[in-house]
């Protein structure tokens, strides 16, 4: 039997007080509930290093660190470049132990993430969505590692865009450190494009283009369709979101108190959905699809666009076979801004500093070191790996203009196909408050127009409208 | 493994052997089923916010009682309760009388029957949603065939709910029919045979001798069945992928699932619980009675 | 069993009357051959078919190209054997703990005469009308921190096994079928000097071997069935059950692969049920459950 956690945790019997000195003795001394620091006493975070955050670590710290999102065996050369990198970690930091924990398909999966961080269960180092912030504070899952991420342990720090490292903060702190991020474009199937007479590296860019191709492709006939949208496990609000952006609308009022897509914008979406499925036929019959439908129907050649953000190139090339010749990217129908997140590393709180610190060198060299771990595009080429999907995209300045130079050098894909999203760079715009509850809602929306014929637009909004209203209210 | 007669004495005795035999259960009900149950209570009046957890009054309560999806999962599992009670009871019953009166193959059809419930129950529901599919799936190929208009299936407000329900059903009634085909044959013929010489036909036989003969194990299974039904959450999730068509498929269950475990608000979840507890008193006061008679 | 059932052997004796039940018998064989293994074909034809022709409009009932590298990939990517042996080691396990834990209660409630032995059987009872997923959530809470032992049981099998032995519907038939056997058996051995456990041993449980075959079935098929409580209580991947793998699995894969696999899935489970068929049909069917 194999217990994950000995430290029991009791929430209600917490008081706020003992929590809160907590927190302030974890920042500035050491940690202060070191029993529940994962796997076993065998840190000996209490003798090794210093306490100072600002200080590297010590190489002699003897530290354990397990980590999640390591790649699995299925995944046999990013496993190998794991390997590597924990290899040449090594070699600088003798003393610490990385423990990667795999698992297949995505590397969060909402309610397993809840679950996990209500068990207290995550790994020391554990992978979150930019989103999830708030629910880890929550939690009480993650430590504010500001003080531990500086110019020395991060080098490429000042180059890493602020917007990005700012979703990752709150109230100041910082509590994780980016592993990748996306802005959403347009998905385009080269090959039904060029069957369809459409010229593929025009992706349409306004959503009566959009319109208008879909046509074309669906004339092609056999079960293929132009246009496909998600509609369910919240996935559909998230895509309404995006494409209510990309018209330069808002789900939620700038205040966050009110849901604010009840307009000709929001009706707009609806509207063109209702037409693309109902008046042109173009979208698919089966509809109620969530994230990974789509993908295997783009797969299968038989849809020929839909909103993604661009690593869904590089899961559908590794996971479901498919070739990157086919794929092409635009921007965001609308252009005017485009739905952004992605996802990083937090550390567990309670975590000793040198796990803190070992945690920020393993990350440094994995996720934020132009031309080492993930960026070491030479390698990732050489291990016949996906090099030139605009993401991660997280570099300013001389950094970016090296990485963005190497990516193009090793390139394994003709990133000319991406050259329509690449050039017509959208503002990126975070996610709503609240989001899933609100993406739950609008799924409504989603589903309605693309199942119901006679669907009226305006009351599936008045509908959501009110509801939002309702989750925005509450709590 | 007879003791000899110890100090203590016979009555006390026989009480510790009878709670050692109990104990183990009871410890297992205590910890995860009284427990929880009580703790379902303390959850709904409770908020957890920044890592700190306070009373909240009624505030989860009045949370779910405003979110219109509340009441839309009270419809729809109540909806699916009824179709499945349609289904799911009267077709395993019907199936067992036609069953038990054949000569040959009982066994054959039996296994037939039961064979579904075999299979691991994510593997029909997905191979549901294959058949249900309005483009390439089997059975609107099959309407085609029969010259009947194709049907959106899972796909529309108005029959996706039937269509979780006939999934439902193809899955799981071969229990049922199995424990009816039992309790059939326990019925003595003589009982028919009496019924005969009052000139009763196959119907009023049925209505006479047969349900009330199984007057026990029928409402036995019927409050089962509630009570199953009431808590269906695998087979929407994964055959519509949980809401539906505006939410038409939403249950209380897969409600609760989402509270917990997507928007992170257990108080929420926990309060939602509550509701469909105390609803299901009702039902529990009929069931102990209902025991206690049979009991007796 | 009894050989009189509703239609009189008399009616069936008639010509007219042979003639209908062998139409009606026909019919009836054929439909439920359709219905119930007509799914089964399908799935092994479909996961035979290329990606294109799986979503052919009309769909084709003999597959034009055999892919059978759809069964390599898929068993490849899903791992079934693991997935199959956690599953059936959730299953025993579960079974062994109900029927050690609830045969002893049932018979304790229904022949010792426990105090507050009534109190105790209604607060179980009580809750077979709560439903399991109400609970879910303080249950799952229990689950993470066992209150007094303190143990956090997630991705351990006692998480499957602890909660399945709270089958108050399996105390319920097990206390009903040893409500019937009569007392003077028991009575004549316990003149004999047995205590109450041999008395259980060897007077009650070879009696009682149908209702035990009944438990027996509930209890496996309960773990065998389950689908949310196991997604929550076991993440990790290495320790998932059928169900939970495959509805991992189905995310990924395209459709011919997957249908390959929810045939591999579903082809050991059906040798099981096959070879064991005799068993699991006379557990359920051999009586006690008599209305």
């Amino acid at each position: 039997m194999r217990r994950t956690r000995l430290r029991p945790v009791r929430p209600p019997r917490r008081t706020p007080a003992a929590a809160l000195l907590c927190a302030a003795a974890l920042t500035a001394l050491a940690a202060c509930g070191t029993s529940s620091s994962g796997n076993g006493g065998d840190d000996g975070s209490a003798k090794g290093g210093s306490s100072d955050p600002a200080a590297p670590l010590d190489p002699k710290a003897k530290v354990t660190l397990t980590i999640d999102c390591m790649p699995p065996a299925a995944k046999a050369a990013e496993l190998k470049e794991w390997n590597e990198d924990v290899a040449t970690f090594n070699k600088a930091y003798p003393n610490v132990r990385i423990v990667g924990r795999s698992t297949p398909g995505q590397c969060e999966e909402p309610a397993r993430f809840t679950a996990m961080l209500k068990a207290k269960s995550q790994p020391d180092v554990f992978y979150t969505y930019f989103t999830d912030l708030q629910q880890v504070l929550d939690n009480d899952g993650a430590a504010d590692i500001s003080a531990y991420v500086n110019q020395k342990s991060v080098p490429a720090l000042a180059d890493i865009d602020p917007g990005v490292l700012g979703v990752l903060k709150k109230d100041g702190k910082l509590y994780g450190v980016p592993t990748s991020n996306y802005r959403m474009g347009l998905l385009i199937n080269r090959k039904l494009f060029q069957r369809a007479g459409l010229d593929p590296d025009r992706p349409p860019t306004t959503w009566a283009e959009v319109r208008a191709d879909a046509k074309a492709i669906a004339a092609l006939g056999n079960g293929v369709y132009g246009y496909g949208d998600y509609s369910a496990e919240n996935t559909g609000g998230w895509h309404y979101t995006a494409a209510l952006y990309g018209l330069g609308g808002d789900v939620v009022s700038a205040d966050g108190t009110k849901a604010a897509f009840r307009t000709d914008l929001g009706r707009q979406v609806v509207q063109n959905l209702h037409d693309m499925r109902w008046t042109d036929a173009s979208m698919s019959k089966t509809q109620l699809l969530k994230w990974g439908d789509l993908q295997k129907q783009i797969t299968a050649d038989k849809i020929g666009m839909f909103l993604a953000a661009p690593d869904d190139i590089a899961y559908m090339v590794q996971q479901l076979g498919a070739e990157y010749e086919n794929f092409g990217m635009g921007p965001i129908p609308g252009g005017k801004a485009t739905l952004g997140g992605g996802n990083g590393y937090m550390i567990k709180k309670g975590s000793s500093p040198d796990k803190i610190k070992a945690a920020i060198a393993w990350l440094n060299l994995k996720t934020l070191s132009p031309g080492k771990g993930q960026f070491d595009w030479s390698r990732s080429k050489a291990d016949g790996l996906p090099v030139g999907v605009p993401q991660p995209n997280f570099f300013l300045g001389a950094t970016k203009t090296a990485d963005d130079k190497a990516r193009a050098d090793h390139a394994t894909m003709p990133v000319v196909n991406f050259k329509a999203y690449m050039d017509n760079p959208v503002p990126g715009k975070a996610e709503p408050p609240k989001a899933q509850e609100i993406y739950k809602v609008l799924d409504n929306v989603m589903s309605g127009v693309l199942t119901n014929k006679d669907a009226d637009v305006d009351k599936l909004l008045a509908t959501a409208e009110s509801q939002v209203d309702q989750v925005l209210a509450n709590r | 493994m007879t003791k000899p007669a110890g100090p203590v004495s016979g009555p006390l005795r026989r009480q510790l052997t009878a709670h050692g035999f109990l104990i183990g259960a009871v410890l297992c009900f205590a910890f995860f089923s009284w427990y929880p149950m009580a703790r379902e209570f303390v959850l709904a009046f409770q908020k957890t916010k920044d890592g700190r957890t306070t009373w909240a009054g009624w505030s989860n309560l009045s949370y779910v009682f405003h979110d219109p999806a509340f009441w839309q999962a009270w419809r729809n599992t109540l909806l699916f309760t009824g179709l499945a009670l349609v289904l799911g009871f009267a077709v395993p019953f019907l199936v067992a009388v036609l069953l038990n009166e054949f000569r040959h193959g009982q066994g054959y059809l039996r296994l037939l029957v039961y064979l579904p419930v075999m299979l691991p129950p994510v593997a029909s529901v997905l191979l549901f949603k294959y058949f249900y599919d309005p483009g390439y799936g089997l059975f609107n190929r099959i309407l085609e065939l029969v010259h009947l208009p194709a049907q959106q299936w899972l796909q529309s407000t108005d029959t996706a709910m039937i269509s979780v329900v006939i999934a439902a059903t193809w899955m799981n009634m071969g229990g049922a029919t199995l424990i009816y085909l039992a309790a059939l044959q326990g019925i003595p013929g003589e009982l028919y045979e009496a019924a005969e010489l009052d000139g009763a036909g196959l119907l009023r036989k049925i209505w006479h001798v047969t349900i009330p003969q199984m007057r026990l194990i029928l409402s036995l299974m019927f409050l089962m069945q509630i009570i199953a039904t009431m808590q269906v959450f695998t087979e929407p999730f994964l055959l519509t992928n949980g809401a539906g068509p505006e939410g038409s498929t939403t249950t209380v269950v897969y409600l609760i699932y989402q509270y917990a475990f997507n928007f992170n608000n257990y108080g929420g979840a926990a309060a939602l619980g509550l509701c469909l507890l105390v609803l299901l008193a009702g039902f529990s006061a009929v069931y102990v009675r209902l025991s206690r008679d049979s009991a007796d | 069993m009894s050989t009189r059932t509703l239609i009189s052997p008399a009616t069936l004796g008639r010509t007219r009357g042979k003639v209908v039940y062998w139409s009606v018998f026909s019919l009836v064989t054929v439909v439920f051959t359709l219905v119930f293994v007509g799914p089964l074909y399908w799935m092994a034809v479909n996961g035979l078919k290329s990606t294109d022709e799986f979503t052919r409009i009309p769909p084709t009932l003999v597959p034009h190209g055999v892919h059978t590298d759809n069964y390599t990939h898929a068993w490849k990517v899903m791992d079934l054997a693991r997935l199959l042996r956690n599953t059936l080691w959730y299953a025993f396990g579960a079974l062994v703990f109900q029927l050690v834990l609830d045969v002893a209660a049932a018979y304790s409630l229904s022949k010792l005469r426990p105090l507050f032995g009534k109190a105790i059987l209604a607060m179980m009872l009580a809750t077979l009308m709560i439903p399991a997923a109400v609970l879910v959530v303080p249950q799952y809470l229990t689950v993470l921190d066992v209150p007094v032992f303190r143990r956090n049981l997630l991705n351990t099998p006692w998480a499957i096994w602890l909660p399945s032995v709270t089958n108050a519907f399996n105390i319920f038939l097990l206390k009903r079928f040893f409500d019937s056997i009569p007392r003077e058996l028991l009575d004549a051995a316990a003149i004999d000097g047995a205590s109450p456990l041999r008395t259980l041993r060897s007077v009650v449980l070879p009696i009682s071997r149908p209702i035990l075959g009944v438990v027996s079935i509930f209890a496996v098929v309960g773990v065998w069935k389950d689908f949310l409580w196991p997604m929550l209580t076991l993440p990790d991947p290495s320790k998932q059950t059928l169900n939970v793998g495959i509805y991992s699995l189905a995310q990924g894969v395209p459709e011919n692969w997957l249908t390959a696999a929810l045939a591999m899935a579903c082809l050991p489970t059906l040798l099981i049920f096959l070879v064991f068929q005799r068993n699991i049909m006379s557990g359920l069917t051999a009586g006690g459950l008599k209305g």
